[in-house]
């Protein structure tokens, strides 16, 4: 993780190998369990659809309590499943394996880099501008600018931008900590032998542990605050 | 290091950031086709076929608590009918035997009365036939005794005469 990453250069824009690889692995694990969990899809479901089931009620009901009209919630619902699903993994991803070859990491927790969790916010709220002018219409949605008072119209601006920063940079935040401790923990098993392993082990599992729970709860918040900031543009109070 | 972390975060931002809605776009159309429409879809049909059936149940609960209700009131209804029907039996029965009883009784009377017209008659012509003979044998004795001819008619009128007397007297006793 202290490591840097290797870059590639293609067609004038450049890569980082650790970012792209890892949010494909993300994604392509995201992809595969959910196809895996819809194969036999019955009136009376089965072990895989009782538990794809379970997560798309879960997802369906964060957005539920904030968005009461049914009408209005429907197409949200989607959109918090994936992403509440693709962080999930994500997160756990760089607990669960971490390739760094020669100081150069290749696969670690996508959400861990600053850039894929912008991204993400970057879909957030690109999409709570989108819903608030299709339910709202354009007028609707500027007046959304001048809500309280006309002058605070410079703070409803940046909100969009504090919001989006927020959402994103918790994300990177907890998940970039439990790694940068990770390897902290693997350095310090690493530092003088058999004596150090022992000692680091336990904490290293300890602290594993914790990073799922982090995970899980940052997957979680992430998802609720993206419906709260889309809820706060379409519904009207 | 720090430098050269920020400068390669910095290259790499646009190319990293438009990988990143590429792959997730991808996996929302993928997932959404895949797993997202046909799970929705069936909770969706899940749901209805669940109100579906509560409606169902609902209905024939009622329908049921109503064929109740009629079959209850049938029921009391017959049972007012029966005690009705025993009620008319009985005085049908009653007036039935109110005719018979009196038909008979007029029938005795009548039959009594006939009874007693026919008595009545039977001891009239007795007597009359008894008038003649006593008529005929006293006339009979006279003869024999007075040794003469004596007037029937003559003898038969003191007879009748003699018998008035004696009707007479023997009604007023």
């Amino acid at each position: 993780m202290n490591g840097s990453s290797p870059l590639i250069t293609l067609g004038g824009l450049t890569f980082n190998i650790a970012n792209c690889l890892s949010t494909l692995i993300a994604a392509v694990v995201v992809f595969v369990l959910f196809y895996a969990l819809s194969r036999k899809i019955e009136m009376r479901p089965g072990k895989a659809q009782n538990v794809l089931e379970w997560i798309v009620d879960f997802t369906n009901g964060i957005v539920k309590q904030l968005i009461p009209n049914k009408n209005q919630a429907q197409p949200i619902m989607f959109y918090v499943f994936i992403m509440f699903a693709f962080v999930f993994v994500a997160n756990q991803l760089g607990l669960i394996f971490e390739i760094a070859i020669g100081g150069q990491t290749f696969v670690k927790s996508p959400t861990s880099s600053p850039i894929v969790t912008m991204a993400l916010g970057t879909i957030s709220l690109v999409l709570s501008q989108y819903y608030c002018v299709q339910q709202l219409g354009f007028k609707g949605y500027l007046h959304h600018y001048v809500e309280p008072i006309w002058f605070l119209t410079p703070i409803n601006i940046l909100e969009e931008f504090t919001n989006f920063l927020t959402l994103s940079l918790r994300l990177y935040g907890n998940i970039f900590a439990g790694e940068v401790l990770l390897d902290l923990l693997v350095q310090l098993a690493n530092s003088h032998g058999v004596l150090t392993w022992i000692v680091a082990m336990p904490l290293s599992i300890i602290w594993q542990g914790f990073s799922v729970f982090i995970g899980s709860i940052q997957a979680y918040v992430f998802a609720t605050l993206s419906t709260v900031y889309i809820s706060h543009k379409i519904v009207e109070e | 290091m720090q430098n050269e972390l920020l400068l390669a975060a910095e290259s790499s931002s646009l190319g990293d950031t438009l990988f990143v809605l590429i792959a997730f776009i991808i996996l929302a159309l993928l997932v959404k086709h895949y797993a997202w429409t046909p799970i929705t879809n069936m909770m969706e049909k899940r749901n209805q076929k669940i109100t579906g059936d509560l409606d169902y149940a609902d209905q024939e609960r009622q329908k049921a608590a109503e064929l109740k209700q009629q079959r209850e009131a049938a029921l009391k209804n017959s049972k007012v009918e029966a005690v009705q029907i025993v009620a008319d039996a009985k005085k049908s029965g009653e007036d039935q035997r109110q005719t018979i009883v009196e038909q008979a009784h007029s029938e005795a009377q009548e039959i009594q009365v006939r009874a007693q017209a026919n008595a009545q008659q039977a001891k009239e012509d007795a007597m009359k036939s008894v008038q003649n003979d006593v008529a005929q044998l006293s006339v009979d004795i006279a003869s024999k005794i007075i040794g003469r001819e004596l007037s029937v008619d003559d003898q038969a009128n003191i007879i009748d005469s003699y018998i008035k007397e004696l009707n007479a007297s023997h009604e007023t006793k």
